[in-house]
């Protein structure tokens, strides 16, 4: 009955090697409602999921080396739903003609006293913002469509305030390493959101 | 004017209608004071130019050929007025005016050679004589190649006809298929791949995960031998479905009661009828459901056959060919089969059919409808998107079992979900044990006539549990003899009966078990219907027992014993009632009334005549009454005397 899909075997056993593909681009507000009426006539038959996140983000400083980087998040909607912690790796380097960004991921659902464990681990708050939007799905791709705000007094998360005049969309798949089809699919159903938004591979190292 | 011709007089006036030259607020219209005679005539004569000549932009030849004609009144033509044309209102209006003069002319100066008969003169044509003594042949033929012509012409003109209607019939088939296509569209899901349109017919958006592709292409069916006429359902639109989903298809599921040889295995082929088409659908719609069906009973079958050989049972599933057989009960064999008929072949197979009853059970051919599209809803529900955004798409208890710290009994408890064969099991055998209860107590009630046997079933059932309440009493004394009643809860694998004092015994499925239980109650109730029936008549009670320890040892259940005594107390009546011994009744008489009992020489005394005496068996099956109950009745009623 219950086949458990690929994503659900524990990923912290080192078995499968999760990679996330991802591509990204944004909307400007004026042309959100077409963007979203497409995405509802093209994802699968259900209503889109409206969600509000509260991200923290956590990072690690060593000795030397770059410091480590861990994302949590917690649903503001859903209060009672598990934490997610995140780590995501540095982006696949080599292979240009890949048609979307790949990294390491991940996942791991956690309890509500995560702030205070990664605290006591030694990590420190970096940053952390709210995320609120939408959510499609479309047989394993993820589409979100979200509107980042910087969270103006820090654990706050009633006072925000918009970071840009955009939202951002990002089409993600979480899949084991090397299955090209994967972002070859991505591809072809970023080609069909064109004009309305222009999903790209973009290396997040090249905007820092 | 012109030669000979008298002066015509025009008068020419333009229309009064006033210029208006302005409205007041109040709507008063004033008007511009029309041109006087003068006025006008200034007005117009500014707009002559009196440099050129209307005729000139006049073709040559016809104006050599009027001047020829109108040489004497050059001298008036010169006087005449030359007008710019274009510029002049009434210039068409002197055109015609003069071109009409010229022409009047032309007749006149004919007219007037013509009268003269100085140059010309008119004679009539003088007829050919020959021509009215033309062979008749000649006249036929020439008639005959007249007609030809016209007939010709006629033929020419229906051809044109004729091509245009079929044009027009095309168009609207044309137009037709476009129509079609846009209700088909409507209904179904279509989408156009290359110069091909193709459709899908799979249940996949509703949460279906059959692998089979389930499409269909549209074709269109626009070109009909025009001359031939179209068939009454004819239909510009066509559907082409995969070969593996043509004719029709269901589920067949039956109950059979000792196993088939092993050779007649995976060799169901049972048709139904064809349903009818209804009217006003149209042939394509037909053919998809029809398409569809056979995929969800496929799938059905698919999915049964998976869990069949998934599932661990102490009796194995067997799957062969086309169908899976199972064992609900010991000696019970259900069998699922997927019926599909590819439609040609359906003659010669339908005859076998009939000579077999009938044990497909329609119920559980819907439930299993049912429960695919409940297992297509819960694909379709169990993907619940995931919050925080973030997260992957996994079931939400999956996400929860981490930071819950669920061990393992929890989780498996959490995932623990029957298929689709378990459930068809436990519906099956609750089916079948409902139907053998029923059969059961009807048997006893057709068998046993006393006491009666009454059984209430309930209409709204769930498909795992259904309840009858069983009734014993005894005609005509339905209102004195409540005292058995009983309520059956028949589950899955066994009957549980609830008393009316609530006490709860479980049965399992064996049939006997049912049975002798039924048997024992109803022994019972004749004696308790004996209890009752003391009551209303003032006798008493002397002692109950519902198991009698003693006499002999009865198969099933135990006897059960009452003694009544009479008012006075000068007579007892003793009952025992056993499942398998029956009834037996003894009146005890006073000590008084014992004629055969010997004089004691030890009890002389006058109170020892209240003593008991012996004990003398009725007759039972000699007495008279329809029921055990009314002969009880008559029987305290002979030994109770008479007030």
């Amino acid at each position: 009955m219950e086949a458990p899909p690929v994503s659900v075997m524990p990923v912290t056993g080192g078995a499968i090697n999760m990679m996330e593909y991802l591509l990204q681009g944004s909307v400007l507000d004026q042309s959100l409602e077409s963007l979203l009426h497409r995405l509802r006539g093209l994802c699968d038959n259900m209503e889109p999921e409206s969600f509000a996140d509260h991200e923290l983000v956590y990072l690690l400083k060593g000795q030397q080396g770059n410091p480590f980087l861990l994302r949590a998040r917690r649903s503001l909607l859903h209060p009672p739903a598990p934490w997610h912690l995140r780590y995501l790796g540095q982006p696949e380097v080599g292979d240009k003609s890949r048609l979307a960004l790949v990294r390491n991921c991940v996942d791991v659902s956690a309890s509500h006293g995560l702030p205070e464990v990664l605290n006591e681990m030694g990590f420190r708050m970096d940053h952390e913002f709210v995320a609120k939007g939408q959510l499609f799905r479309k047989g394993g791709m993820k589409v979100v469509v979200s509107k980042l705000s910087r969270v103006l007094v820090p654990g706050n998360t009633e006072n925000t305030e918009p970071l840009s005049l955009s939202y951002l969309v990002e089409l993600s798949v979480l899949a084991p390493a090397g299955q090209d089809t994967v972002s070859e699919d991505m591809r072809s159903f970023a080609e069909q959101l064109k004009p309305l938004v222009h999903l790209e591979k973009i290396d997040p190292k090249r905007l820092m | 004017m012109m030669s000979g011709a008298p002066a015509v007089r025009v008068s020419i006036e333009s229309s009064c209608e006033r210029q208006v030259q302005e409205v007041s607020l109040d709507g008063l219209e004033t008007y511009a004071p029309p041109l006087s005679m003068s006025q006008n005539l200034a007005k117009l004569a500014q707009r002559i130019d009196f440099g050129q000549s209307s005729d000139e932009d006049e073709d040559g030849p016809e104006r050599d050929s009027r001047e020829q004609w109108s040489k004497p009144e050059a001298e008036e033509d010169e006087g005449m007025v030359k007008f710019q044309p274009s510029l002049w209102p009434w210039d068409s209006v002197r055109n015609n005016l003069r071109s009409s003069l010229t022409e009047m002319c032309v007749l006149h100066d004919v007219l007037s050679v013509l009268k003269d008969k100085k140059y010309m003169t008119l004679d009539p044509v003088s007829q050919d004589p020959s021509v009215g003594k033309t062979p008749q042949v000649f006249q036929l033929l020439s008639k005959k190649k007249s007609l030809a012509t016209a007939a010709q012409l006629l033929l020419r003109g229906a051809e044109k006809l004729t091509k245009s209607v079929v044009e027009n019939q095309e168009q609207r088939r044309q137009r037709d298929f476009n129509s079609e296509l846009l209700r088909l569209r409507s209904q179904w899901k279509l989408r156009k791949v290359g110069d091909k349109i193709l459709g899908d017919l799979s249940y996949r958006s509703a949460g279906s995960m059959f692998p089979h592709h389930g499409t269909f292409e549209v074709i269109k069916n626009t070109d009909l031998d025009l001359d031939k006429k179209i068939p009454d359902d004819y239909c510009p639109l066509n559907v082409q479905i995969p070969s593996e989903l043509e004719g029709s298809a269901y589920i067949k599921v039956s109950i059979q009661k000792q196993s088939p040889d092993i050779g007649d295995l995976g060799t169901v082929n049972l048709f139904r009828r064809q349903a009818k088409a209804k009217p006003g659908s149209q042939m394509w719609h037909l053919k998809l459901e029809a398409a569809q069906n056979v995929l969800l009973c496929k799938e059905i079958f698919a999915q049964l056959s998976r869990e069949a050989v998934q599932i661990k049972s102490q009796i194995p599933h067997i799957v062969v060919k086309n169908q899976i057989i199972s064992q609900p009960f010991p000696g019970l064999q259900l069998s699922i089969s997927l019926c599909h008929s590819t439609g040609e072949k359906k003659n010669q197979r339908a005859s076998p059919d009939k000579s077999k009853p009938d044990d497909h059970l329609y119920v559980l051919e819907h439930n299993l409808h049912q429960l695919i599209r409940e297992f297509h809803k819960q694909t379709l529900s169990s993907v619940v998107m995931p919050h925080p955004a973030s997260a992957p798409f996994s079931h939400k208890r999956l996400r929860m079992a981490g930071p819950m710290a669920y061990d393992k009994a929890e989780i498996s408890s959490l995932q623990q979900s029957e298929g689709l064969l378990e459930k068809i099991i436990k519906q099956a055998k609750h089916i079948f044990l409902r139907s053998r209860t029923a059969r059961t107590i009807d048997s006893l009630a057709s068998r046993i006539e006393d006491p009666q046997i009454q059984a209430h079933w309930s209409n709204i059932n769930d498909v795992y549990e259904s309840s009858v309440k069983v009734l014993i009493t005894s005609q005509g004394y339905e209102q004195i003899c409540k005292s058995i009643q009983l309520q059956l809860n028949i589950g899955v694998e066994q009957i549980r009966v609830v008393h009316r004092d609530g006490r709860v015994i479980t049965l399992s499925h064996q049939e006997q078990e049912l049975q002798d239980f039924l048997l024992s109650q109803m022994s019972q109730h004749q004696v308790h219907a004996v209890q009752q029936l003391a009551k209303v008549m003032g006798w008493h009670v002397l002692s109950f027992s519902n198991h009698v320890g003693l006499g002999p040892i009865e198969s099933i259940g135990n006897a059960s014993a009452i003694t009544v005594a009479s008012p006075n107390g000068e007579y007892a009546i003793s009952v025992r009632n056993g499942p398998e011994s029956g009834c037996k009744v003894l009146v005890q008489f006073p000590r008084s009334q014992a004629k055969e009992l010997p004089k004691s020489d030890v009890v002389q005394d006058g109170k020892w005549t209240h003593l008991r005496g012996p004990y003398k068996e009725v007759h039972w099956g000699r007495m008279e009454g329809r029921n055990f109950v009314y002969k009880m009745e008559l029987l305290m009623a002979a030994l109770t005397p008479c007030p």
